[in-house]
């Protein structure tokens, strides 16, 4: 057989390489090297050093968009990590109208997101069918400021991703489930093991790959949060702007032709940073957990 | 392991691009001679792209259409081609076309827009263009196109083409109802805040008359000056502004207003007055007419005023592109287009708006009849008097940053002044990043 060639390989990567330098990489780099700029949409481009990083600490809202975001990421990644798991345990069995279950299940995930949040927008309204309910049954005496309360407007935005997204990571874990073997769980109810131990000790190590790429996925997309955000809270972020996350405030400065595109990028770079930490811990975890 | 490690480090990169990349943004485009002395009297050939907002329409194609046609006829071996932009995202449009170097040679701008266009250099300066400029268009059109920060001072960066304004409209059902007059209408703040409160009252907090927010032109109106005597710098945090934001904050935890005015359910103050939920709404002098398209059993119920205080002016006006390859015809065609004769022709298929020429609104006939009638001669009172409120350096992000701390002085959770002073030092401080 004739040898192949030391570049060989090189070639057959070379197209897939310049498409992520072009697309991923080159983007990337012109993000960093903008942060430095006073770059506007139509005007500016000087370097001006780190005075955009500097600005940051005197952003009023960027606190309020780094807590939000955070909080997000904290409380979607456990939920969204675990739920779906269950879900997708329960719908593993092999009982009357299951397949009608799953469908529904994964029906918000094919729902456009902006549909769906505009949806939970009218149902979390003032007048709204949430509240009207609420009132009707005498729960509340007066509507649930579901859309003007931070806190509120924030967590059903997270109660929308999370309701959104189950679906999704569940397909995944019935994926992985498949892949767990029959024998383990049956050689562990010989050994007197009930479900509660037979989840912890055989089907949660058998899904382990699974559990952190699920992780990793909704963190990432956790801390990219927008849509809901947007939907719910409008334009503004919430009143006042208290419901800003980093991708809304990126978009705020950054878009427009009036867009202030160098203080976007040093956002930008900031919320790499905030993204790139949780994921190396994760990453960590994983490889010791592998040792 | 080696390869496992080296694995990571390049899946960690490849996921960092991809989040950075994914914020990834754009740059600035190198800027046109706005100062150059162009002659259009001359002999004129080539061809040139004129460019529209939102006017491909059954209406308006006919008109721009022979009003094209006339042109090319009068000046044999010119050719226009005719764009049209869609409503939506125009500014993003024309951002994109500036950064490409492909905005079209005469281009309909609304002042914002023409502004930081013109801080590129990519507009013409029409007043060193067109001696007769200031003879020709009315003052208020050309002065929503004169810019501090940009050219060279008493510049213009286009003619004014039509111009719109705000008109009170009311639902004379509700007035009624809840035993509000419905010929001795508001024509104060005050006023309407305590016709509010009756509304309010009587309908038992079912009915709204007041359904918007505070803005600028409210705060101008209450004789807040909007800029500095430099008109460099943001000022409006007077005590007469904050009082009008006092007003309208006791009035929304009144009850006064919908409780989701501030929120993103708000339809809008016309919508809602659509749905006869409000009774009050301002719009353009054709309110009357579009409405009998969307809510046919509303317009006789109708009854237009005069704006409170004094009325807003909404400009839309034809530039020129420095950077335009045939300088002498972009500017012919451009002073074609918004001649008296042609913006005459226009307004009579634009209803509800007045010309941007001296002389182009006696030239224009009217053919409405009653209450729309009635709503045109205040429009076109109205644009006489009018004033165009928003500053040229105010931007989108200063608007989110007004409407944030509006909302939040509404909701109690600040003072309207802290909220005012929060807002002019905000934005001030935008003015130099």
């Amino acid at each position: 057989m004739k040898a192949h060639r030391w570049y060989t390989p090189w070639l057959l990567v070379v197209p897939a390489l310049a498409f992520l330098g072009a697309f991923s990489l080159w983007p990337a780099i012109n993000t960093l090297l903008l942060s430095f700029t006073n770059v506007h949409t139509l005007t500016g481009g000087r370097f001006i050093g780190a005075a955009n990083y500097t600005r940051l600490w005197h952003d009023p809202q960027l606190w309020d968009a780094i807590i939000n975001t955070l909080l997000y990421m904290a409380v979607c990644v456990p939920l969204l990590t675990f739920l779906p798991l269950l879900l997708a345990m329960l719908v593993q069995r092999t009982l009357p109208f299951m397949g009608f279950f799953r469908t529904v299940f994964y029906f918000p995930v094919i729902a456009s997101a902006v549909t769906v949040a505009l949806i939970w927008q009218w149902l979390l309204d003032d007048r709204g069918l949430v509240n009207d309910l609420a009132t009707e049954v005498g729960v509340v005496h007066k509507a649930v400021p579901f859309l003007e309360d931070r806190w509120l407007l924030l967590f059903s935005a997270i109660a929308l991703t999370v309701w959104k997204g189950l679906g999704y990571y569940m397909v995944l874990y019935l994926s992985a489930l498949g892949n767990v073997r029959r024998e383990l769980h049956e050689a562990a109810a010989v050994d007197g093991a009930g479900g509660v131990r037979r989840f912890w000790h055989v089907t949660l190590p058998g899904v382990r790959g699974t559990t952190l790429l699920v992780s990793i996925l909704i963190g990432v997309s956790a801390m990219r949060v927008f849509t809901e955000l947007y939907i719910l809270g409008g334009s503004t972020g919430g009143i006042g702007g208290q419901d800003v996350s980093l991708v809304f405030l990126i978009e705020q400065y950054g878009s427009g032709f009036d867009g202030q595109l160098g203080y976007a990028s040093a956002l930008s770079v900031l919320l790499f940073v905030l993204t790139a930490v949780p994921l190396i811990v994760l990453a960590r975890l994983n490889r010791r957990n592998e040792g | 392991m080696r390869t496992s490690r080296l694995g990571s480090v390049a899946a960690f990169g490849v996921a960092a691009s991809l989040v950075l990349s994914g914020c990834g943004v754009g740059g600035g485009s190198g800027g046109g001679d706005s100062q150059q002395t162009v002659s259009s009297a001359g002999s004129l050939s080539g061809s040139i792209a004129f460019q529209t907002w939102s006017l491909k329409n059954a209406t308006f194609t006919p008109y721009f259409t022979s009003l094209i046609k006339a042109f090319e006829k009068l000046h044999p071996g010119t050719a226009i081609n005719w764009i049209d932009q869609p409503g939506a995202n125009y500014p993003d449009k024309v951002t994109s076309q500036v950064t490409g170097d492909s905005l079209p040679d005469v281009v309909n701008l609304p002042p914002d827009i023409a502004h930081t266009v013109a801080k590129t250099g990519d507009l013409l300066d029409l007043t060193k263009n067109d001696p007769s400029i200031a003879q020709t268009y009315v003052a208020s059109g050309l002065s929503a196109y004169e810019y501090k920060d940009t050219g060279t001072g008493g510049d213009s960066f286009a003619f004014p083409w039509y111009l719109g304004t705000d008109v009170n409209y009311w639902n004379k059902a509700m007035l009624a109802k809840d035993g509000l007059s419905t010929t001795d209408l508001p024509t104060s703040l005050d006023q309407l805040i305590a016709d509010a409160k009756i509304m309010h009252d009587k309908s038992g907090g079912k009915d709204y008359l007041m359904s918007r927010a505070p803005g600028l032109m409210d705060f101008a109106n209450a004789g807040a000056p909007l800029l500095d005597s430099a008109g460099t710098a943001f000022a409006f945090n007077t005590p007469a502004a904050v009082k009008v934001l006092q007003q309208y904050t006791a009035a929304y935890q009144a009850g006064y207003l919908p409780s989701n005015v501030l929120t993103s359910t708000y339809e809008g103050n016309s919508a809602l007055f659509l749905k006869q939920e409000v009774a009050w709404t301002t719009g353009g002098g054709n309110y009357i007419q579009s409405t009998e398209q969307t809510n046919p059993s509303l317009v006789s119920s109708i009854v237009p005023s005069a704006a409170i205080g004094t009325p807003p002016l909404y400009v839309q006006g034809i530039s020129v592109s420095s950077k335009s390859r045939n300088l002498p015809l972009a500017l012919a065609f451009a002073e074609y287009v918004t001649n008296s004769a042609n913006q005459a022709a226009f307004i009579q298929l634009a209803q509800g708006f007045e010309p941007g020429t001296k002389d182009a609104s006696t030239l224009a006939a009217t053919n409405d009849v009653g209450m729309q009638a009635q709503a045109s001669a205040i429009a076109e009172k109205d644009v006489e008097n009018g004033v165009n409120f928003t500053p040229p350096i105010w931007t989108s992000a200063m608007d989110t940053i007004l409407n944030q701390q509006i909302a939040l002085a509404m909701t109690g959770k600040e003072s309207a002044k802290t909220a005012l002073d929060n807002v002019v030092t905000q934005a001030n401080a935008l003015l130099g990043q």
